[in-house]
């Protein structure tokens, strides 16, 4: 089957039951979005013939991809809202809204480019985005909400490169997609990775990425996301065909990787969906294998879990909670209360930030309750725009989880 | 009994009736069109959906190919909104007959049918489904055809020139008095109640009835009934019109019809005017045949199947044929020639493509009769009224790109007023009708229309329970528009029985795979959300 035979199939498939509109996070805030069946299944008949380019309720998607989560029959939704998106893409930019909102699609998918224009002088950058009238201006003129969480930046993540060559020891080494975000904006969360990771005997190796392509694909930004695609794939080629696993800490780079990377027609394409980790679920199978060391401190502190969208798209279940109910000490409670709203930079469009912000709102009542009852004093959460979206809405530290076993692993205090 | 006259009585609610209507009422006569069950519950919808460029008959058939060539090209210009023009792509295959293509390629020339031949590289890419055994590819302006649509823009214009129509009118008896026809009984089916109406001519339209009426005469007129089955495909598995190109015979057209793919047909003779029982064998036959065109197609989901009846004139030179050798040319009998009967005119055979023509050719017969002397103007002036571009802007901006445009070729004129009430009350912009995109103020729109009688009246007009989901989620969603409509719960569950038995008659033949699956949940929401039992269910 090729795949636009398994596509037609799949849409043979869906029983029109709604259950992924009735789990939609932005259905359930939005009366009028049609939701992720209607978007999907529905109007993919319409455009198989009579095709709509002009479709603007497209964007209404968050590209959450909870809906193929739910779906029962296995129809990959999004991934036809994604190839509509794609094809209007094409038509638009045919006055000025759609300039600007063109122009916003193609800023807000380069987070890499901000990213390192961001960290040539962190601080400056961030004060500049705390002036309101900066971020007036930039709702004015770009559609980015003058309210919407922009996350700070950092220190970067140094990148290292593979100096000494793959060699024969392949089975103590792997390569790591920090992401933008990791990269940019949250350096520390990576060089603590790397130093766990070499506390479990690995040499990591960070070649010089660029962005996963998410970002560009959920702004419309198609061609771009796949020369990315296929640049850090050939990035990773001698890597993947020596058998070393790529780990990522980002939950959204990590589905990209597992799950849009593998359609890309290259030979790498080929390996990486089998050979992609979350940095947890790396950790959960050397914990199988009885090759992860239990020697941890005792970490007295109580989390909220949050288990993002994006990791639960990817059919792992959640080996970040697993791992860390393995530290004594530990108090982790699995919130699960949906979306953050923010669903990358969705949260960051002026249209979408109340819809956004009303999304999260189940999510942040869960984290506050709970927080009140003394449940938990701090989350936890794997995806960086997640713990962003969660610090706007409720105030409550939040981290990434391999700060807590670096705690355990006494690597961090 | 309620009295009534008008000058000229047309039997028949499908698209020739219609046709007839509209051109009648165009000349300023005034006409009644009477109709058994609701506007094109018969032939008029039971087709492919087809518009014919003629190039299936270009070689036996030259006279039906330069009519059906001609009418294309018309109803392309005054229909156009009731047309998606596809274009058809004719396919020889290997191993068919290479002299009928020439034939053919002359035939088409001769009643001046376009044709291009398309290379195989860009057939296979614009068809990916196609078989790889195509060696060539022609295209012809074939196109499809929403008969409902063009039916209702008939009567909607007819109206605007006077022209009226009653539904659920069965006509019992011509009214005749000293060898002439003077108008005709008729039961309204609704009330109980008898109609008579006096007129200076009947016209007999009926289609597959039409032995019917001129038998009420005691004339004989020779219909051939030539049941026709279809499968419906869940999704459009081509863009084109594909035929084969070969002698026409069974299983060898398929046509995008909107989001769906319409496939078929078969041909037998059957007895009665309304036999739409599709049987098992046809379909497994059907499959067979289509692989010819489109290899795994019994991987394809099929979402239900139905039949038609072709109403064939069976000319004396055609008397040993049998449905496919028939000609799928017209005739108008005026049976005072033929039975020595005033004021009676039937008009057989023809196709949906040349309805139009039909119409024309009796409505100058007609005139002639009746000594009018205005000319026909039904291939100049357009069905659709351009609506207001206010009117489009704010429908699309209300519920999207997709859904407006829908809503707009439906509705025309009275599109203003659903938008209106969309805009007063945003929430009325949703979709009961997920497939089709119908919104809920459609639907109260449409229950509020007098025409509208049933659950299947309301279906035709708005294509409420017409999408894939064939009726399983929209009615019970419509259900407290339902309710209140037709005033109370009892009356909705038997609405409700006779529109699911309806569709259940097309969907049990082709019950496997995931329309099986479907079915089930569809099963499990009438019998346990809306309470309905078994017994009933099963109509």
């Amino acid at each position: 089957m090729d795949s636009r035979d398994e596509l037609a199939a799949r849409l043979d498939a869906c029983q029109k039951c709604n259950m992924c509109t009735a789990q939609c996070p932005v259905a359930k805030v939005n009366p009028r979005f049609i939701g992720p069946k209607g978007l999907g299944p529905d109007m993919e008949r319409f455009r198989k013939g009579q095709i709509n380019l002009d479709e603007t309720t497209l964007d209404d998607c968050s590209n959450c991809k909870t809906c193929e989560l739910t779906c029962p029959s296995g129809v990959k939704i999004t991934e036809m809202i994604l190839g509509a998106r794609r094809a209007a893409s094409k038509a638009r930019h045919k006055n000025t809204m759609g300039l600007r909102l063109g122009l916003r699609g193609y800023i807000l998918g380069r987070n890499e480019y901000l990213g390192k224009l961001g960290v040539i002088w962190p601080t400056l950058t961030n004060q500049v985005l705390k002036i309101k009238l900066v971020r007036l201006a930039l709702d004015k003129t770009l559609s980015i909400s003058k309210n919407g969480p922009l996350p700070a930046y950092g220190k970067p993540l140094k990148i290292q490169p593979d100096k000494v060559g793959i060699g024969t020891n392949t089975n103590k080494q792997v390569v790591y997609f920090p992401g933008c975000y990791t990269r940019f904006n949250e350096g520390d969360t990576g060089r603590i990775l790397i130093r766990l990771l070499e506390h479990l005997g690995y040499k990591t190796i960070v070649p010089d990425f660029h962005c996963c392509g998410l970002p560009l694909e959920a702004n419309g930004q198609f061609g771009k996301a796949d020369k990315n695609g296929r640049y850090n794939l050939e990035l990773m080629r001698p890597y993947l065909e020596a058998g070393i696993p790529v780990i990522t800490s980002c939950t959204s780079c990590g589905l990209t990787l597992k799950e849009d990377y593998p359609k890309l027609e290259t030979r790498s394409a080929q390996l990486i969906g089998a050979q992609a980790y979350d940095l947890f679920e790396f950790l959960w199978q050397l914990h199988e294998k009885g090759e992860l060391p239990l020697d941890f401190q005792e970490v007295r502190a109580s989390y909220g879990y949050h288990p993002p969208c994006h990791l639960k798209a990817q059919g792992i279940g959640t080996p970040a909670l697993r791992i860390l109910g393995l530290i004594p000490g530990v108090k982790i409670r699995n919130i699960d209360a949906g979306c953050c709203g923010l669903s990358g930079s969705y949260g960051f469009k002026a249209e979408k930030y109340e819809k956004a912000m009303k999304i999260g709102s189940g999510l942040f009542e869960a984290i506050n309750v709970g927080s009140q009852h003394g449940d938990f004093q701090s989350m936890t959460t794997e995806c960086g725009v997640c713990k962003v979206q969660i610090v706007h809405g409720t105030g409550i530290p939040t981290e990434h989880p391999v700060h807590i076993l670096a705690k355990a692993y006494r690597l961090i205090d | 009994m309620r009295e009534i006259s008008t000058q000229v009585v047309v039997i028949g609610g499908g698209a020739t009736g219609v046709g007839i209507l509209r051109d009648l009422s165009m000349r300023g006569i005034p006409a009644l069109l009477l109709e058994q069950g609701d506007l094109a519950h018969g032939t008029s919808s039971r087709f492919h959906g087809l518009l014919h460029s003629g190039g299936r008959y270009a070689v036996k058939d030259d006279k039906a190919a330069q009519e059906c060539i001609e009418e294309n090209t018309i109803l392309k210009t005054i229909a156009a909104h009731c047309i998606e023009d596809t274009y058809g792509w004719f396919v020889f295959l290997k191993g068919d007959d290479p002299n009928y293509l020439e034939l053919w390629l002359q035939g088409c020339d001769q009643v001046g049918i376009p044709v291009r031949e398309v290379p195989l590289e860009e057939g296979f890419r614009l068809e990916p489904l196609l078989t790889r055994q195509a060696t060539r590819i022609f295209e012809v302006p074939d196109a499809t055809v929403d008969g409902f649509k063009l039916l209702w823009s008939n009567v909607k214009s007819a109206e605007k020139y006077g022209g009226t129509y009653q539904t659920y009118c069965k006509v019992q008896s011509l009214w005749l008095e000293n060898g002439r026809v003077i108008g005709v009984y008729a039961e309204e089916l609704i009330t109980g109640e008898t109609l008579r109406v006096r007129s200076e001519i009947v016209v007999n339209a009926a289609g597959p009835w039409s032995a019917e009426i001129a038998a009420m005469a005691g004339f004989n007129v020779d219909v051939l009934k030539d049941k026709g089955s279809l499968l419906v495909f869940n999704q459009r598995l081509f863009n084109r019109v594909i035929n084969r190109l070969r002698v026409p015979g069974d299983g060898d057209i398929f046509v995008p019809h909107q989001t769906v793919t319409v496939f078929g047909t078969t041909s037998h003779t059957v007895e009665l005017p309304d036999d739409h029982q599709v049987d098992e064998q046809d379909i497994t036959y059907l499959i067979e045949l289509g692989q010819n065109l489109l290899e795994g197609i019994e991987q394809q989901r099929i979402v239900r199947s139905f039949a038609g009846i072709r109403p064939l004139y069976e000319s004396v030179e055609d008397q040993d044929q049998e449905g496919r050798g028939v000609s799928r040319n017209f005739v108008i009998i005026d049976h005072q020639k033929m039975d020595g009967v005033q004021g009676l005119v039937s008009i057989l055979g023809g196709k949906l493509t040349t309805y139009r023509l039909m119409a024309e050719k009796v409505s100058d017969w007609v005139a002639a009769k009746l000594g009018v002397d205005t000319a026909c103007r039904t291939a100049e002036e357009p069905l659709l009224n351009e609506q207001p571009a206010e009117v489009w802007d704010k429908a699309r901006q209300l519920i999207g790109v997709a859904a407006a445009n829908k809503m707009m070729e439906r509705l025309n004129e009275q599109a203003g007023a659903v938008v209106e009430a969309i805009a007063r009350q945003p929430l009325l912009g949703q979709f009961v009708c997920e497939c089709e995109m119908v919104t809920q103020a459609e639907v109260i729109h449409a229950l509020q229309d007098p025409a509208v009688n049933s659950l299947d009246d309301l279906r035709r007009q708005t294509r409420l329970g017409m999408g894939t989901c064939q009726g399983a989620y929209c009615s019970y969603r419509a259900t407290p528009m339902i309710q209140e409509a037709f005033g109370g719960w009892e009356r909705t569950v038997k609405e409700y029985r006779l529109l699911l038995a309806e569709r259940w008659r097309g969907i049990t033949p082709v019950l496997w795979g995931e329309q099986l699956r479907e079915s089930e949940l569809a099963r499990a929401l009438f019998l346990n959300v809306l309470d309905l039992k078994a017994e009933e269910s099963e109509g």
